[in-house]
Order: C-alpha cells, then sequence, then structure tokens
C-alpha cells in the first residue's frame, strides 16, 4: 500500500514537469491572448500594446471579434479555410485509403512499390515541397513545358485553391495511409477470407467489413489532418492565391504585415474554437464506436 | 534582421589605452553586442568588411556580430529587449538593426539618436530619421526601379502616367509583388497611393500616422484595381522581391519593379538576363534605408553612438555602396566622388515611403481591396 503511494506521487512528479512547462508556455500566454482579444491591453507587454487600431476596454467586450467577423475579407478567409479544410481531408482519406489498401491487398510488387514511396513526402521539408510544386507545375514549368511540346494549352493550377489543396494533401498523405494501414494490418485475415469464399466482391467486402472495422484509424486521421490543415501555414503561404487566404496566413499577417496583433490573436482564438470542434466530433466519434464495438 | 542567441556578456578588462573616434574618448575595452539580421549579402558585409574595419580603427572595441537569417528572429529580440525592461535588468543587447527600431524605441526601448551623439547625423536627410522618430540611424539604403525587358521594350516608361499607359497597353505583361512580402511591390503601390493625394499632404503621410487619414487612400487605390486587370494573370502577384526577379527572368512579364541593389546583384551573378535593364521614374519609387539603433539599456552607449558616427564616414559609406550595389545612409554628396561616378544611372535620391503604421495598414487595405475584391474581368 505504502509503496504504491510512493510510485503514485513519484509518477504524478514526473508528469507535473511537462505539464508545468505547457502552463507556462502555453496556456498562460493563451489565456493572456484571450484577455487582449477581449479589450484587456498589458500595458506591459509591447508586442501587443504597440499594434495599431487596438480596441481598448477596462470590461470584456466582443469589439475585436465583431469587427473581423464582419468583415467581407476575413468572411471569405474562413469560407476558403472551412472549403480546403474539407476537401482536402476527404481527398487524403481517398488517397491514402487506396494507397493503404494497395499496401496491404495488392499484388506483390505494386505493394511493396507503394509501401516504400509512400513515406517520401515525411522526409521531404514542406518548403522544399511547395517550391518543387511550385517549379513543376507553375506557370512556365516543366509541366507546362511538356505539355507545350505536344500541343497542349496549360493553366497552371498552382495559385489557385487546387495549389493549396494540392500541396496539403501531399503533405499529410504518409501519416494518413500509415495510420490506415496499420489499421488495416489489424483486421482479421479469417473474415475477409470468410468473405471472399462465400463470393462476396472486393467492394462489398471494403464496404461491410473493412471500412466499418477500420472506422478508429479513419477517424484519428480525419481529425488530426482536420486540425493540422486548418492551421496550416507553410503551404498555403508559398501556394495559393493573394487573397482570399487560410486562416494560417492571415493571423500571420495581421501581427506582421498589418500590425494589428490582437486581430491576429482574435483569429488564433477562432480557429483554436474549430479546431476544438474538429476535436469535440472526434471524441463523441470515438465514444460512439466503443459502444457500439 | 534579429537574432536571437545569447551571447557572452564578456566585457571587463580595464585597459587604459585612449582611443578617440568621432569625439568620444573610451578608456576601456568594451564588447558590443550587435544583433542583426537579414540576407547573406548583408551578413557578408558585417562580418567580412565593416566589423573587421572597425577592428581597426577602434582596437579595443569588439563587436559581437549575433546574425539571424532574414531577421527571423526580430520579434525574439523584441521580447527579449521587452523582458529585460520589465525585469529591470540589462538586456545584453547593445546595437541592433531591425525594421522595428522605431516600435521599440516608442515602448523605450531603443536611444532616441541625436546629432549631439553622432556628429554625422547632420549628412542624413532628415526626413529619413524622422521616419522612424529617431530611434534608428539608416546606413545604407536603396532605392526601387523600374525593371524592364529592353529586347521587348524599346523605350521605357519615365513617370507614372506614362507606367500606366504602358500596362494597359501591354496586358499580362507588368506586375509587382504582394506589398507586404517586399518592398519593391510596397514601394509601386505606395507611389501609387501617392499619386491620387494632395500633394500638400505627402510629408504628413511620411512622417507622422493618423489613423482617420487612411481614406485619403481610396482614389489611388481605385488607380490601382483600375490596373490589376491588366497585369499578369489578371492580377496575380508573386510573393517575395525575388518573386518579380524570378517572373522577369523566365521572360513571363516584360516590366517590374525591383530593389536596384537586389536587380544588379542578380544582373552580376547572371541571375537575370544582360537584356533586363533598370531606370528610375521622375519623380522616383520610394527607396528605404536599413536602420540600426542602440538600446536604451546599453552600458556602453558611448561606444555605440561611436561606432555609428563611423558608420557614416565617407570611405565607409562607400564600402557600403560597392558591396551592396545600393544607397548611402547619407546624402549622396557626401560620398567619394569615384563611388558616386560608378553609380551614377542610379546615385539619385530616392522617395521617402511612408510612416511605419500608415504601411502597415497599407497592407491590410490592398489585400482588402486589391487582391480580396473580385474583379469582373478576372479568371
Amino acid at each position: 500500500m505504502k509503496n504504491s503511494w510512493r510510485e503514485a506521487l513519484i509518477g504524478l512528479c514526473l508528469a507535473a514537469l511537462p505539464v508545468a512547462a505547457m502552463f507556462v508556455l502555453v496556456v498562460l500566454p493563451a489565456f493572456e491572448g484571450l484577455r487582449f482579444s477581449l479589450g484587456y491591453v498589458p500595458g506591459d507587454n509591447p508586442a501587443y500594446s504597440t499594434g495599431s487600431h487596438l480596441v481598448t476596454s477596462s470590461t470584456p467586450t466582443l469589439e475585436v471579434y465583431r469587427t473581423l467577423l464582419s468583415s467581407p475579407f476575413v468572411q471569405a478567409d474562413l469560407r476558403l479555410t472551412l472549403t480546403v479544410t474539407l476537401f482536402t481531408v476527404l481527398l487524403i482519406l481517398l488517397v491514402g485509403y487506396s494507397l493503404a489498401l494497395l499496401v496491404r491487398f495488392g499484388p506483390g510488387r505494386l505493394g511493396a512499390a507503394v509501401r516504400s514511396l509512400y513515406l517520401i513526402p515525411m522526409f521531404v521539408p514542406v518548403v522544399i515541397a511547395a517550391y518543387a510544386f511550385i517549379t513543376l507545375y507553375g506557370s512556365r514549368g516543366w509541366l507546362d513545358a511538356l505539355l507545350h511540346h505536344v500541343g497542349i494549352g496549360y493553366r497552371s493550377p498552382i495559385y489557385g485553391i487546387p495549389g493549396i489543396v494540392m500541396g496539403l494533401v501531399w503533405s499529410h498523405l504518409p501519416f494518413a495511409t500509415l495510420l490506415l494501414g496499420s489499421g488495416l494490418d489489424a483486421l482479421p485475415e479469417e473474415q475477409v477470407e470468410a468473405a471472399r469464399d462465400s463470393g462476396a466482391g472486393f467492394l462489398s467486402i471494403l464496404w461491410r467489413i473493412i471500412l466499418p472495422l477500420n472506422l478508429t484509424p479513419t477517424m484519428i486521421v480525419a481529425a488530426f489532418s482536420g486540425i493540422s490543415v486548418l492551421g496550416s501555414y507553410t503551404v498555403p503561404a508559398l501556394l495559393g492565391p493573394n487573397a482570399p487566404q487560410m486562416v494560417g496566413v492571415a493571423m500571420e499577417q495581421y501581427f506582421g504585415a498589418y500590425r494589428q496583433p490582437q486581430g491576429a490573436v482574435a483569429l488564433a482564438m477562432i480557429t483554436f474554437a474549430l479546431a476544438a470542434a474538429i476535436g469535440a466530433l472526434y471524441v463523441w466519434g470515438i465514444s460512439r464506436t466503443r459502444r457500439h464495438g | 534582421m534579429k537574432k536571437k542567441a545569447v551571447s557572452a556578456l564578456a566585457r571587463a578588462a580595464v585597459l587604459l589605452s585612449v582611443l578617440s573616434i568621432g569625439g568620444v574618448r573610451a578608456q576601456s575595452a568594451v564588447t558590443l553586442n550587435f544583433y542583426s539580421g537579414g540576407d547573406v549579402n548583408v551578413q557578408d558585409l558585417w562580418a567580412n568588411n565593416l566589423i573587421p574595419m572597425y577592428k581597426k580603427v577602434a582596437p579595443n572595441v569588439t563587436i559581437n556580430l549575433v546574425w539571424s537569417e532574414h531577421g527571423a528572429a526580430d520579434q525574439a529580440t523584441f521580447d527579449r529587449l521587452a523582458a529585460a525592461k520589465k525585469a529591470g535588468k540589462v538586456s545584453g543587447v547593445d546595437l541592433w538593426e531591425s525594421g522595428m527600431v522605431q516600435q521599440a524605441g516608442e515602448a523605450g526601448m531603443m536611444a532616441k539618436i541625436a546629432a549631439s551623439d553622432v556628429s554625422n547625423l547632420s549628412k542624413v536627410p532628415p526626413t529619413i530619421i524622422q521616419q522612424v522618430g529617431s530611434y534608428g540611424l539608416p546606413y545604407r539604403g536603396s532605392s526601387v526601379v523600374l525593371a524592364y525587358n529592353s529586347k521587348e521594350v524599346s523605350s521605357p516608361p519615365r513617370s507614372l502616367p506614362e507606367l500606366f499607359d504602358w500596362i494597359k497597353k501591354n496586358p499580362g505583361k507588368f506586375t509587382y509583388n504582394t506589398p507586404d512580402t517586399g518592398g519593391s511591390g510596397h514601394a509601386f503601390v505606395e507611389r501609387v497611393l501617392m499619386s491620387g493625394l494632395p500633394q500638400d499632404q505627402i510629408k504628413t503621410f511620411q512622417t507622422e500616422y493618423k489613423p482617420e487619414m487612411v481614406s485619403a487612400f481610396d482614389k489611388g487605390l481605385a488607380t490601382l484595381k483600375e490596373l490589376d486587370a491588366s497585369m499578369y494573370q489578371n492580377g496575380f502577384h508573386p510573393k517575395g522581391n525575388v518573386g518579380t526577379l524570378q517572373l522577369l527572368a523566365k521572360g513571363n512579364i516584360r516590366m517590374g519593379t525591383v530593389w536596384s541593389d537586389m536587380a544588379l546583384s542578380y544582373l552580376a551573378q547572371n541571375l537575370l538576363p544582360p537584356e533586363i535593364k533598370l531606370v528610375q521614374l521622375e519623380p522616383p519609387f520610394s527607396g528605404g534605408a536599413a536602420f540600426l539603433g542602440v538600446a536604451a539599456d546599453s552600458p556602453n552607449k558611448a561606444q555605440a553612438m561611436a561606432f555609428l558616427n563611423w558608420l557614416l564616414t565617407p570611405e565607409v559609406q562607400a564600402v557600403v555602396i560597392n558591396k551592396m550595389n545600393g544607397y548611402p545612409g547619407v546624402d549622396w554628396k557626401y560620398v567619394p566622388t569615384e563611388t558616386r561616378t560608378k553609380f551614377a544611372d542610379i546615385a539619385k535620391s530616392y522617395s521617402i515611403g511612408f510612416q511605419e503604421r500608415f504601411g502597415a495598414d497599407i497592407n491590410k487595405l490592398w489585400y482588402e481591396k486589391i487582391a480580396g475584391t473580385p474583379m469582373p474581368a478576372s479568371k
């Protein structure tokens, strides 16, 4: 009894350090950010107090959020962010599943090739990848030159929404495929065999056995890539249109280019709320699966 | 422009040598922690030219260069100064080269630079110093100029109306980079906005900041929006100064605004084809200076100010211009004749950009009204 108490205490002490570090480095600044976005301008923090167009108030006010959300410019940014997040997650799932299925069920050589290729994006820094996309798919890039030779016209998608989605899908694929693949590996072979023996086609096996049994990894991939895409910065900063922008880019612009830290912090809070909503969906989904599973 | 790494605060050692630079007498060996940042050419200028040169004139002053690529650590340096001020301690930053010196100065973290400390300050055009509220010393500059492909364009525009005319007659062949990602795009935007302002108010926009005056930009913004339909890909703007240079190099556009120093360096390295030529409009595009400030809490203020004064001497200014293909911090007339002749094409003054806070507001207006507003003729 005494021993288990001591072990618990040691465990708590060990856990306390990272928790304390997180509290100081993440929770406190986030709290100060929240207060700032509600109109409390901290006089002793020049990074905040030297901003332009500050809303200063001694009682909490939603003025900053009102101004932001009523701007058609910010509305367009949020619409773009949600659209890109939705399409990117769907594409990640679609492509990730296809690759994972190829690895698990594909013919020997193809499966092996995919298995070694799909991890590549993980080892290429996103910035390099984004520039590679520009060189390859950009206007007067390689693809353009190639198509020009065979007489096909080309309009580069790279500085439009498709450019952002392409870049984000590419960079998120390894993680998604890895996770979906490990879920597929855990599927009981017998069930698939039994279904095959009783004459079920691949699609019905996929729909009735594989997808339902692999629901948890699927939800993990959807939630984690959703949150990561929502707050992404590098890919949308380098690819995509001048405007509208993903919120990650807009946030940085408010902070740096427009010198409006209050707007940046408020955008961060909005992004946090959206990410929390995805997280809540995920928790709800997981708890449902557990109950039914 | 910034950096972060902590440098040893090795000052101390009392050498009773006497040195005098710019009238300042220092009696002991000191180390000045110089936080700076920028591209590798700036790093090279400091590390391989200016700092070794200064060691010869002031042997007991050691300059410890704390470098940050592209100024990525500016905010960290700012936070370091702010934290030290709050804690009542010495930040360890003596000199800081950054676009943020004014912001830091307004927060009481940078010292005002006066002609009583830096006598050569009188050679600097006063409006440039006013632009940063006297919290920084401009030791080098550059100006935005128009670059054009001389194979395609025989007689380049020489004034703003001529340029507008050219853009409209040659749709898709001109662009500038987004104003927040590079000064060359920003200078084009400001020049157009300036053309829509009452002439007697321009000085106010350069040296003061009144948020309510922003509405005066509407006329210029309308002109920009109108031009946008005739720009590269119906109004696509590359990111960064390099973006415009690359479009010029690949032949996507025939004309664009560029920094003179960058374009000259690119031409020298064959990163731009030799048919690309530079021309300055009349009145000129704005230029900008790189500002160097002295931390308010620096225990070595006198030595730091002496260093600043030395930077503005003619020989040093000549080195800066030659190395950077740029503009001097002082007025061109204080530059050695030889250097002035070498850069005769661009050795003119540049106009001054708007006050920094207007600059920030302009970035936002540009994204809202130019990039973020759909265009009927657009894709």
